[in-house]
């Protein structure tokens, strides 16, 4: 369903160094690993807006760098994402910012897009917030918004940038069991970035580790869990000693 | 980052690359743009309400202006039109200046610093907010949903406000002539419309469309062109505002010199 191939990023230093990686459709796959280890950059190629020098992005047997516009869109289309800083539409209100993919998908019956905003607000745990700006909104609101707006199309692909960052443990693992139910009741493939790997590891099919550009390990949860590579086990496990 | 044990060549080199960068970077858009004019490719809802807030919202400021400079015109006239009698030119000057060069260049420039600045800053904290990215993952294209809208209302904004501040700066230069210099608002616009081409007029809309090129391209270059957060933003706005005045006057000269 997504394949990336030995793909190449440098900004000033290279970021990406010959990542491979595989999931399968349905599959939701946990992105880990250390600060700056290119987990952001990565998403960001699998959604078409950073440009990989070297490798290929495959979705839906698509490659993104070939397409043109049309195309890309039609692919895009099929996608979610999540910011890791929201990337909320600050003129527009949170009714407004969640209502913006369904609008840009042609739907028009207003009772219909009030109806499902309303359910993504209550499922994240927002009902009623509507009409506020983003502006006036928590740190943890704003992404609960962020992963309103994400889910809101109920897309094939869904892209997630750490969607539990600055949130309390409760709304944590409540926001990836919704995350987790929801794409095991569309079928969708997931990819999610996040810190909280805890978290994270309860909802995942399987995980793959970044470290300075490289993808260092792939496998199922259980085999991240148990895992003897030595980064992987002390990241994994949050110790303190250890390679890292 | 310029240090400040960098040699003068190496400073100079630095500055020459990133000029052209700039300018290069104002071609491309205007090319990416032009393709999306045909066929048109823009979204009508954003034109309407750009249209509203960068021209309606700039009526009183650029009227208080264009009033103000055209007293001030009179007032500074005064003393030779007085010493040579020259009453029945005041119209005359007080329109050729106002239409060829003194309306559009300095509404143009107020409308730099409210309009152009504004555009640059919402387009630079969007793009470091990585609202643009978003826009893009949405399948929308920034050009076309967002910049296109805004370069067309600025460039149309601009024009119309010219036209609307030329006639205000004359009734502000007809008030001052009569207060002043007794020169009565009759006398004035007879002297005006006497001797006052239609070329003249066109010379100075043709000048503040391209201002509005000037200010709408490199206004939405800065703004997409960001990098480095929140700091980023006020240099954005910084550069584009100082483009935007060093264009407007490049342009000015060549237009000048070409529309005698
Ligand atoms: N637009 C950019 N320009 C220059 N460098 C960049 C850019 N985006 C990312 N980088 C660099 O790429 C590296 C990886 O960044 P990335 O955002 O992918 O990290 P990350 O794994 O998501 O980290 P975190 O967990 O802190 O979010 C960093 O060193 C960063 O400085
Ligand atoms: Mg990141």
């Amino acid at each position: 369903m997504i394949e990336v191939t030995n793909v190449w990023k440098r900004f000033a230093a290279p970021v990406l160094r010959d990542v491979t990686l595989r999931v399968p459709g349905g599959c939701l796959y946990g992105l880990i690993g250390p600060g700056a280890a290119g987990k952001s950059v990565l998403l960001k190629c699998l959604a078409g807006l950073l440009r990989p020098e070297r490798g290929t992005v495959q979705i839906f047997g698509e490659t993104i760098g070939a397409l043109d516009e049309v195309a890309l869109q039609a692919v895009r289309n099929r996608i979610g994402m999540l910011f890791q800083n929201n990337a909320l539409f600050d003129h527009l209100t949170v009714a407004e910012n969640i209502a913006f993919p369904l609008r840009r998908r042609g739907l028009t019956d207003e009772a219909e897009i009030a109806a499902r905003v309303a359910d993504r607000l209550r499922a994240v745990s927002l009902p009623g917030f509507e009409e506020r700006l983003p502006g006036g909104l928590s740190g943890g609101q704003k992404k609960r918004v962020g992963v309103a707006r994400a889910t809101v199309t109920r897309a094939d692909v869904v892209l997630y940038d750490e969607p539990a960052a600055g949130l309390d443990p409760v709304t944590s693992q409540k926001i990836f069991d919704l995350l987790r139910r929801e794409q095991q009741e569309a079928g969708a493939t997931v990819v999610m970035v996040s810190s909280d790997i805890d978290r994270l590891l309860t909802v995942t099919d399987r995980v793959g580790m970044m470290l300075d550009g490289a993808l260092i390990f792939e496998g199922t949860t259980a085999e991240a869990q148990g895992s003897l590579h030595p980064v992987v086990k002390q990241f994994v496990h949050g110790e303190v000693d250890g390679p890292l | 980052m310029a240090t400040e044990d960098e040699g003068l060549p190496a400073q100079t080199g630095r500055a020459v690359l990133s000029l052209a960068t700039d300018v290069g970077g104002v071609a491309v858009l205007a090319a990416r743009l032009l393709r999306r004019m045909a066929p048109p490719r823009l979204d009508g809802p954003e034109l309407w309400r750009n249209l509203h807030r960068m021209g309606v919202r700039s009526l009183p400021i650029v009227g208080v202006t264009a009033l103000f400079t055209g007293g001030i015109m009179v007032i500074q006239a005064g003393v030779l039109i007085r010493r040579f009698g020259a009453e029945g030119l005041l119209g005359w000057g007080a329109g050729f200046a106002t239409l060829r060069e003194v309306g559009p260049i300095l509404i143009a420039l107020m409308f730099s610093g409210r309009v152009g600045a504004n555009n640059t800053a919402e387009l630079a904290t969007m793009t470091v907010t990585e609202q643009i990215d978003a826009l893009e993952t949405l399948a929308i294209d920034p050009l076309a949903y967002l910049i296109l809208p805004r370069v067309l209302a600025m460039i149309t904004m601009l024009f119309v406000l010219t036209i609307y501040g030329d006639v205000l700066a004359l009734m502000g230069a007809a008030f001052m002539g009569e207060a002043l210099l007794g020169v009565s608002t009759a006398t004035f616009w007879n002297g005006l419309l006497e001797s006052i081409r239609v070329w003249d007029m066109a010379t100075g809309l043709i000048k503040s469309a391209l201002f509005g090129v000037v200010i709408a391209l490199s206004s939405s270059h800065f703004g997409l062109s960001v990098s480095g957060g929140a700091p980023g933003v006020g240099r954005a706005v910084n550069a584009s505002v100082v483009a935007s005045a060093t264009g407007i006057f490049i342009c000015d000269y060549l237009a000048t010199y070409v529309l005698q």
